[in-house]
């Protein structure tokens, strides 16, 4: 079974999909969390200590938040089929050079 | 070389077929964001289309076109080409437009790859088919995709809600409904990235087939991009509003948390499988999310029927696309050396067939402004989700 799944799944390439997606799909809603939570304490402050406190604590998240986006947008410019040479091209290779992402 | 007028139906099938996409996929991007109440309706598609179109223009490449590996190139670029091109939009079209009648949301780009299987069996053989990069390149990341979304945004979602009692229900929904534009914004364009070149890539291809551009050097002219870009964004912004419903509403009771974990892991695993080379449908990836979404605050939150009937039609559009290809390659084949008028009769059923279906929708239509909850406030959207009054407007 593990032989025959391993003839269809990229195992390399899924545990890498797997892991970048915890970190930037479940990792910004909890940092995007603790980003809100910087800002609650930031207001509520009766001392300037603890008001700088949230807003360091907002920055910080809301630094990986847009990170996240960057390394987004980084990812839709910079396709693996974008990197590779130019192939010489011929009517056969432009039927399909890649099945990408898809709707 | 196939002839003017199959060329110009092709062209049109294709800018069709783009605008069913941008209606249809709407919602794979703007759907949480309304049922929540973070966008208005109207605002929320003409933002997504904004960014489709945009997306249209990022990154460039022949490389989205269809099918690599899974349809003999010879196929395509034969005599019988461009017709087995219509015949496979029309196909695929002709399935979006099913599904968008009974409200379920399904893979456009599956629709095609089955409507160019379907068209390529029915034109010259089975074998002309690879199997086994069928099952390794779609079929495979198409049962994957939504279970890994699913855990993701339940994670997320979970860990958000925990997050909530600290935060205060007031607060952290408000700020959720903020991070939901973004998040959706990057689907949206996620999607007008790899859709719009994915017809661009066919359009171009009939015109190589006709002759039109060279092989050589090859570059997708500028009316193509600029076609595909305005019929997706067209199609986005006319608001695919049954499908929207479905998504955002019918799954599970969306909020606007529950909404940013569904579209941050969708857009994480779009991308990060974009970048790896792992192709996926959005459609389905954004549909694990609003499940994981729902399973994250509630197992029994999730509506299990419409589950059901959304992976009954997950299963259905390759083979179903792919009938329909075949049908309408079988119908132009029987004006043998007729080429033109096979075209003519094949393209004038799936107009007809077309507006059959947008006919049978009026009866039960369903508008932006039924589906607009920008007047709930946050406070009422958490009591709407059980949460005492006092503590919900903390």
């Amino acid at each position: 079974m593990a032989i025959l799944a391993t003839a269809y799944i990229n195992w390399s390439a899924l545990w890498k999909i797997v892991l970048v997606s915890l970190i930037a799909g479940a990792g910004v809603v909890i940092v995007f969390g603790f980003l809100l939570l910087g800002v609650k304490i930031a207001n509520n402050a009766k001392s300037g200590g603890r008001e700088w406190a949230g807003y360091v604590l907002s920055g910080i998240c809301g630094f990986f938040c847009l990170a996240v986006v960057a390394a987004g947008i980084y990812a839709i410019l910079n396709k693996p089929v974008s990197k590779k040479p130019a192939p010489k091209k011929t009517a056969a290779a432009l039927i399909a050079p890649s099945y990408k992402s898809t709707t | 070389m196939g002839s003017t007028l199959i060329l110009v139906l092709v062209v049109i099938a294709g800018f069709s077929f783009d605008f069913t996409n941008g209606f249809h996929d709407t919602a794979n991007a703007m759907a949480t964001s309304i049922a929540t109440g973070a966008l208005k309706p109207k605002v929320a598609v003409i933002l997504s289309a904004v960014l489709n179109f945009a997306g249209a223009f990022i990154s460039i490449s022949v490389a989205a076109t269809i099918a690599k590996g899974i349809v003999s190139p010879k196929v395509l670029v034969g005599g019988d080409g461009l017709e087995l091109v219509l015949a496979a939009l029309i196909g695929a079209m002709t399935w979006n437009l099913i599904t968008w009648y009974f409200t379920i949301p399904s893979s456009s780009s599956h629709a095609l790859i089955g409507g160019v299987i379907g068209a390529t069996i029915v034109a010259t053989a089975s074998s002309d088919v690879n199997w086994h990069n069928l099952v390794q390149t779609v079929i495979v990341p198409a049962i994957l995709s939504p279970f890994i979304c699913a855990g993701v945004a339940a994670l997320g979602t979970y860990m958000a809600y925990r997050l909530i009692r600290r935060l205060g229900q007031k607060e952290a929904r408000t700020g959720y409904r903020y991070g939901q534009i973004c998040s959706a914004s990057l689907v949206s364009l996620a999607h007008g990235t790899n859709d719009a070149q994915k017809t661009m890539g066919v359009i171009s291809l009939a015109l190589i087939a006709h002759g039109d551009i060279s092989a050589v050097n090859f570059s997708v002219p500028l009316w193509v991009k600029l076609g595909c870009a305005l019929s997706i964004a067209l199609g986005t912004a006319s608001g695919g509003w049954r499908i929207i419903n479905t998504m955002g509403n019918r799954i599970t009771n969306v909020e606007s948390p529950q909404g940013f974990a569904a579209e941050s892991s969708s857009a994480a695993v779009i991308l990060a499988s974009s970048y790896y080379g792992y192709p996926l449908s959005t459609t389905q990836v954004v549909s694990g999310g609003v499940l994981g979404a729902g399973l994250g605050k509630k197992v029994d939150s999730v509506h299990w029927n419409v589950i059901g009937q959304m992976l009954s039609a997950w299963v259905l559009t390759m083979p179903g696309a792919g009938v329909l290809g075949g049908l309408a390659w079988a119908i132009a084949d029987l004006f043998g050396a007729h080429a033109n008028a096979g075209a003519i009769v094949i393209c004038l059923l799936a107009a007809a067939g077309a507006f059959g279906l947008w006919t049978l929708a009026q009866r039960n239509k369903i508008t932006p402004e039924d589906l607009d909850r920008t007047n709930v406030s946050v406070v009422e959207e958490a009591e709407l989700a059980g949460v005492p009054p006092a503590v919900a407007a903390a």
